[in-house]
């Protein structure tokens, strides 16, 4: 334990920073004309500089991560197997794509930073033709990988440019094999934050691996029964300034998906409460139950406009409203919860610090009203500290 | 010849299922078996995914009914399901029923062959002469 009292955490988010020793946690907006570096030191500087740097960990959000097109021949199964993994991995998804209907997809403008073909098991053979090669084509990506029947391999290997090819994600049980691509995402992942230059320049302060922080929040979730009373099964929420993460146990899901995790990530990239703002508010118009909320909450619209600590309370409300929508069967993703046999709803990230446990509980007893006419009321635990972030850090 | 098998809907009568998976296997058939509780969508995925010649569904608690309505309309979205052959058994209506009637609605739900209860083995013999009869055309 005493070596553990020495280290120094640092998180790195879209819109603030945390750092936290043994004995306390400092947190900070960041200020976007600086270099996270420079920002840092000039923050904290004295308690960095304490520091040995094999003593300082760090994980970061910032970028938003790596965002991947997922081109497959089904739902059920490779599509949705690719989609598991990627959010695992921590990456984001841009879209999914059912192959058959490829040329009715409109090709992202923006750079993909990674392509996923996936598609048949291993003894299933020509899945592919020119209708992807086309669709390719017009798309601009940066990596390409293919996770679908090893025969058909060859074939993509010989028209795709600097294809990758790993061991296919589905055996020959239709089970899902999770290890290859997952290794190659977060392989990725980890380049990718070292080769932005502001990520890199944190190196001067660490000699660490610095990681993905949804991948340090998914591994704390076994042990977090450590900090606090949790009833399995739970869900937890980080609504961040860019993206809201979703972590629940695999208890709540019907799947065909058999993996060794324990708990699943599922990403929502365009909503937050800061950066991804003007969409949280577009998502939340959307919404046929949002204006009943708004007058629940006794506010009405002319709130989205306003810039206070009121207003942006009523967006965190509405960001966990609306992300418990999206995962109910109200606006089924591609996951579909028990909600009725949650007993944990768990709360992590800045949210913490700016609304009330009362307020969380206000939004989930609505939500558990309207949309789902329950009267079940899981237990709201909020982790203001970021014990589950220290967990997770330091059982690395 | 791959076969891909399960029981449709919220269905948890396992019995037959892995008794079918067994005969399948002693015929000769590359089984992917679904089991239980098994929705019409991940069956078609299935047979896309494997690239199963035979789509073999049961059904014992009589909700059969409800999910062959929804056969064609479902099957119309897949591009390459031309070719499936199509077969379900088990108990295919609430109470009882005759096969006169049964059959034929199945078959125009989009079923090749339908055994309502029928036994196992006279079923399977059955779908391989289907088999037989189509691969000689
Ligand atoms: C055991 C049993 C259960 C157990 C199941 C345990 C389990 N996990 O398997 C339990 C108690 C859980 C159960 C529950 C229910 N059951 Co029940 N159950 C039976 C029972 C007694 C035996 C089934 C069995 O295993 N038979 C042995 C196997 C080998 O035979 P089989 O299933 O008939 O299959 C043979 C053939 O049908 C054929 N076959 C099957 N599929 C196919 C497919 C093809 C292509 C071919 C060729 C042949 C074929 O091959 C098999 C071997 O010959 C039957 C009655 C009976 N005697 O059949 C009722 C029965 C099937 N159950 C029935 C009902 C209604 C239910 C419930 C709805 C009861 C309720 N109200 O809760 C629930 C439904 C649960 C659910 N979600 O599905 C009814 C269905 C009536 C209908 N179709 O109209 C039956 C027929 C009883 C009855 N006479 O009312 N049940």
């Amino acid at each position: 334990m005493s070596q553990q009292n020495n280290k120094l955490l640092i998180d790195v988010g879209s819109t603030y920073f945390k750092v936290s020793t043994n004995d306390n946690i400092e947190q900070h907006f960041r200020d976007f004309n600086k270099d996270i570096l420079d920002d840092l030191i000039h923050r904290c500087g004295d308690t960095i500089k304490r520091f040995d740097k094999d003593d300082v960990y760090i994980c970061s959000s910032a970028n938003g991560g790596l965002n991947t097109l997922i081109i497959g021949i089904t739902k059920t199964y490779s599509l949705k197997y690719a989609t598991n993994i990627a959010f695992n991995s921590g990456i984001n998804i841009i879209d999914t794509i059912l192959y058959q209907n490829i040329a009715e997809y409109s090709v992202p403008s923006d750079l993909v930073d990674v392509v996923i073909i996936v598609g048949g098991i291993d003894s299933c053979a020509g899945l592919f033709s020119d209708s992807l090669y086309s669709y390719l084509a017009k798309l601009s990506y940066s990596n390409i990988v293919f996770v679908g029947s090893e025969q058909d391999a060859p074939a993509l290997k010989e028209q795709i440019s600097n294809l990758v090819v790993l061991p296919n994600v589905i055996d020959n049980k239709l089970h899902i094999v999770e290890d290859y691509l997952k290794e190659y995402l977060t392989n990725l992942y980890q380049q990718d934050i070292e080769g932005k230059e502001d990520i890199k320049s944190l190196y001067d302060i660490t000699a660490n691996q610095i990681y993905p922080t949804p991948y340090i929040v998914n591994k704390a979730l076994p042990e977090i029964d450590t900090r606090y009373s949790v009833v399995n099964p739970f869900i937890l929420l980080d609504i961040g300034g860019a993206t809201t993460d979703i972590h629940y146990s695999k208890d709540l899901v019907d799947e065909n998906i058999v993996t060794k995790n324990e708990f699943d990530r599922l990403v929502f990239k365009k909503l937050g409460v800061f950066k991804s703002k003007q969409s949280l508010i577009f998502t939340a118009k959307n919404n046929e139950f949002v204006y009943e909320l708004l007058m629940h909450l006794k506010v009405t619209e002319n709130i989205f406009n306003e810039q206070s600590q009121k207003a942006t309370k009523i967006l965190m409300q509405l960001a966990i409203f609306l992300v418990l929508c999206k995962i109910s069967h109200y606006r089924k993703a591609y996951i579909n919860l028990k909600f009725l046999t949650i007993n944990s709803f768990v709360l992590t990230g800045g949210i913490t610090k700016v609304l009330t446990k009362e307020e969380i509980e206000n939004i989930v007893a609505f939500f558990y009203k309207k949309i789902l006419t329950s009267e079940h009321r899981p237990v709201v635990v909020l982790d203001s500290n970021y014990d589950i972030w220290t967990l997770g850090v330091k059982g690395d | 010849m791959k076969v891909v098998t399960g029981v449709v809907g919220n269905d948890i009568h396992v019995v037959a299922n892995r008794l079918i998976d067994l005969s399948l296997r002693a015929r000769g058939f590359e089984v992917f078996n679904l089991g239980v509780n098994t929705y019409l969508e991940e069956f078609f995925d299935a047979a896309v995914e494997t690239g199963a010649e035979i789509l073999l569904i049961s059904s014992l608690n009589g909700e059969a009914e409800g999910w062959g309505r929804e056969v064609k309309l479902l099957k119309a979205k897949y591009k390459d399901l031309d070719n499936l052959i199509m077969m379900i058994g088990g108990n295919l209506v609430v109470g009882h029923g005759n096969a006169e009637d049964i059959v034929p609605k199945y078959k125009n739900y989009g079923f090749d062959l339908v055994c309502h209860q029928v036994d196992l083995n006279t079923g399977l013999d059955s779908l391989e002469e289907f088999i037989q009869k189509r691969n000689r055309k």
